[in-house]
């Protein structure tokens, strides 16, 4: 494969540190202009891989390539690549205009265009006026600021985010959230972006690369991985999930039949099952529809079960339930005017239905 | 509690210290400089003869300047030999910094007097450097400068001032954080420039302050010339001592110190000045 019209591309990529692996075959295309995400949980690799990308760790094996090109022996300043890094690294004895001018002061541009593209960074980032400021002066959203115009000063071809929202209060982050996908929606430069939090790569991402122990787990649009998680722990990580265990019953043409504690449930067929394996389930507390007996047959799969617990979260009310002696699940329901007049109690016995479709299977 | 009342009684102690054995002895010293000597002993009154008595010799002059150019390139091998030192236990040899550091001190903790005997024994003309040299042919007789000259002044007072310098520039080297050299490479900064626009502003100050140590303590020094230094290595140390002592003449004495002290201050003055215009220091 030549990877030619690939802008990133990163081939069975391997490190190791020391015993630890760190990353482990990876492998990534990314497309110009993309939002991609790496996202996973502390120690997934996400970051390492980040800074292989950037220049400031090397691979024990694989290749990294753009355009079709290897770029694995070029040093960072050579890349054309940015990064806007997790606490900043704003130079602490430079101005504001210094730090974002630092890029075009050692390409040796004209004082006049260095000038021009600052106050252009400025305001793209809205820290007007902001110039003489030294970073402890700063908040930290405003040198998260800074940090992103430092990096877009120099015209990237993919910029590198790493947890650059890290260390923001959840309401600047938000708001962060969406500044940066404006901007990347305005500049057009592919952003990649490594995060923790699952909430913040659906929100923004275009793409995300799920990462657990140095692997990719999965690799999708934030909708078909949070419909469709390829494994018990894409399932779990992002966003909230029922997890069942059971044992295929039956494999007809287009759905199996599994069979859990006692209950019989229908799924697609999405993985290659053979009657009698184990397999694990996911099921998504808000495809968990709470509807009448009637109702009911329509879905693929009902249920019944008890509410234990009613907890309300602002705009989504959660039915905690006991279905059996060794399942409880958890439905999620949106709060509409309608839904006063449902009014269900602790104790009440529910049917529940969901799709086959909503149903994941994975071999586990 | 009243605000901030309480520090300023626990820096007391500290205060009466600094005021007892360091500002009154400097106040009296400098009031004796404006003091005359006479065969019956100290008269106070209010002169600028000793200040004028350093220039009635050229000797004199010519001692304080030695002595300065001595102390200041003695001060910039210390600063040129200590960073590069600092630089890669920062971050380089991360896992032998504390090691490393302790032997530093440790070599603070051996008796001055030995360490320039030591060098007195190395430079000389059996010396080590001078057998070494003879042995494998460089040389076919003793080096006569090695010793009993100003060289063999500003090397002992290298090695000797050099744990003051690495100090104050390690300590100042572990504010810059590798991802600020990081970001400047990613930025487009290769290894030197990463260095110089980076790295070096943010460690100025310890070099500063390095470079301040060495300079002046070696400047007043009169142990070192004393030993190794001959009569071309001779510096201004040993004049004002001798006024203390066996010419007892404590007003001449106390002129000389503070003229030279004033000429000091002026230098490393000028010294940060230049810094600044230069844009080394932020």
């Amino acid at each position: 494969m030549s990877y030619k019209n690939t802008l990133l591309a990163i081939k069975d990529g391997s490190k190791n540190f020391g015993k630890v692996v760190a990353v482990k075959n990876f492998s990534l295309e990314v497309k110009d202009g993309e939002f991609v995400c790496l996202l996973g949980p502390s120690g997934c690799g996400k970051t390492t891989l980040l800074r292989i990308i950037a220049g400031f760790e090397t691979l024990d094996s694989g290749d990294v390539l753009m355009n079709g090109k290897s770029i694995i022996r070029l040093q960072p300043y050579k890349r054309p690549m940015n990064m806007v890094f997790q606490n900043y690294a704003l130079f602490p004895h430079m101005s504001v205009f210094e730090n974002i001018a630092f890029s075009q002061f050692l390409k040796k541009k004209s004082k006049e265009e260095i000038a021009r593209k600052v106050k252009k960074m400025l305001q793209l980032v809205q820290l007007e006026g902001f110039e003489t400021r030294r970073p402890n002066q700063l908040s930290g959203g405003q040198c998260q600021r800074v940090a992103l115009a430092r990096a877009l000063i120099n015209e990237p071809k993919i910029l590198l985010l790493d947890e650059p929202l890290g260390s923001l209060d959840l309401k600047i982050r938000k708001q962060m959230q969406i500044e940066l996908k404006n901007i990347q929606d305005k500049l057009k430069i592919t952003f990649i972006y490594v995060t923790h939090d699952q909430e913040e790569a659906l929100v923004m991402s275009d793409r995300i690369v799920l990462m657990n122990k140095g692997e990719v787990m999965q690799v999708g649009t934030p909708k078909s991985i949070y419909n469709h998680p390829n494994s018990k722990f894409s399932a779990m990580f992002v966003g909230e999930n029922n997890l069942l265990k059971g044992k295929v019953a039956k494999v007809d043409s287009d759905c199996l039949v599994i069979s859990v504690d006692g209950l019989e449930l229908f799924a697609n067929k999405t993985v290659n099952a053979r009657t009698g394996d184990t397999v694990s389930l996911a099921i998504r507390p808000g495809k968990l529809r709470i509807t009448g007996e009637l109702e009911s047959k329509s879905f693929g799969n009902r249920i019944r079960g008890k509410v234990v617990d009613v907890v309300f979260f602002g705009s989504v009310v959660k039915y905690y339930l006991r279905i059996s002696e060794n399942i409880t699940m958890v439905a999620e329901d949106r709060i509409t005017d309608e839904s006063n007049s449902r009014s269900i109690k602790i104790g009440d016995g529910v049917t529940l239905g969901f799709t086959r479709e909503s149903l994941n299977v994975f071999a586990e | 509690m009243r605000k901030g009342k309480t520090h300023i009684w626990l820096l007391l102690p500290f205060w009466i210290y600094y005021i007892l054995f360091f500002f009154i002895p400097l106040g009296i010293l400098l009031t004796y400089s404006f003091w005359l000597t006479t065969p019956r002993g100290l008269v106070p009154t209010f002169t600028l003869e000793n200040y004028w008595a350093i220039f009635s010799k050229k000797l004199y002059f010519i001692l304080i300047l030695r002595s300065i150019r001595i102390a200041f390139i003695a001060a910039i091998i210390c600063v040129v030999v200590s960073y590069p030192v600092a630089y890669s236990l920062t971050f380089k040899y991360k896992k032998m910094q504390d090691f490393v550091l302790y032997l530093i001190l440790i070599s603070l903790f051996s008796n001055y007097l030995v360490r320039i005997y030591a060098w007195k024994t190395i430079l000389g003309g059996q010396g080590l450097i001078n057998q070494i040299l003879q042995y494998i042919g460089l040389t076919k007789e003793p080096l006569p400068f090695l010793l009993y000259s100003p060289t063999a002044v500003i090397i002992t007072l290298v090695f000797i001032f050099v744990p003051f310098t690495i100090l104050p520039i390690f300590s100042s080297l572990q504010n810059v954080k590798p991802e600020l050299i990081e970001a400047a490479k990613d930025l487009g900064a290769n290894n030197f420039e990463a260095f110089y626009k980076v790295t070096l502003p943010l460690s100025m100050s310890g070099v500063v302050t390095g470079f301040i140590f060495s300079f002046i303590l070696s400047a007043g020094d009169y142990v070192t010339p004393q030993l190794v230094g001959g009569t071309t290595g001779m510096m201004i140390g040993k004049i004002v001592a001798d006024q203390f002592g066996m010419r007892y003449n404590w007003p001449f004495g106390s002129a000389l110190s503070y003229f030279t002290l004033f000429l000091l201050a002026l230098l490393v003055y000028c010294l940060i000045w230049i810094l600044k215009i230069l844009k080394l220091r932020r």
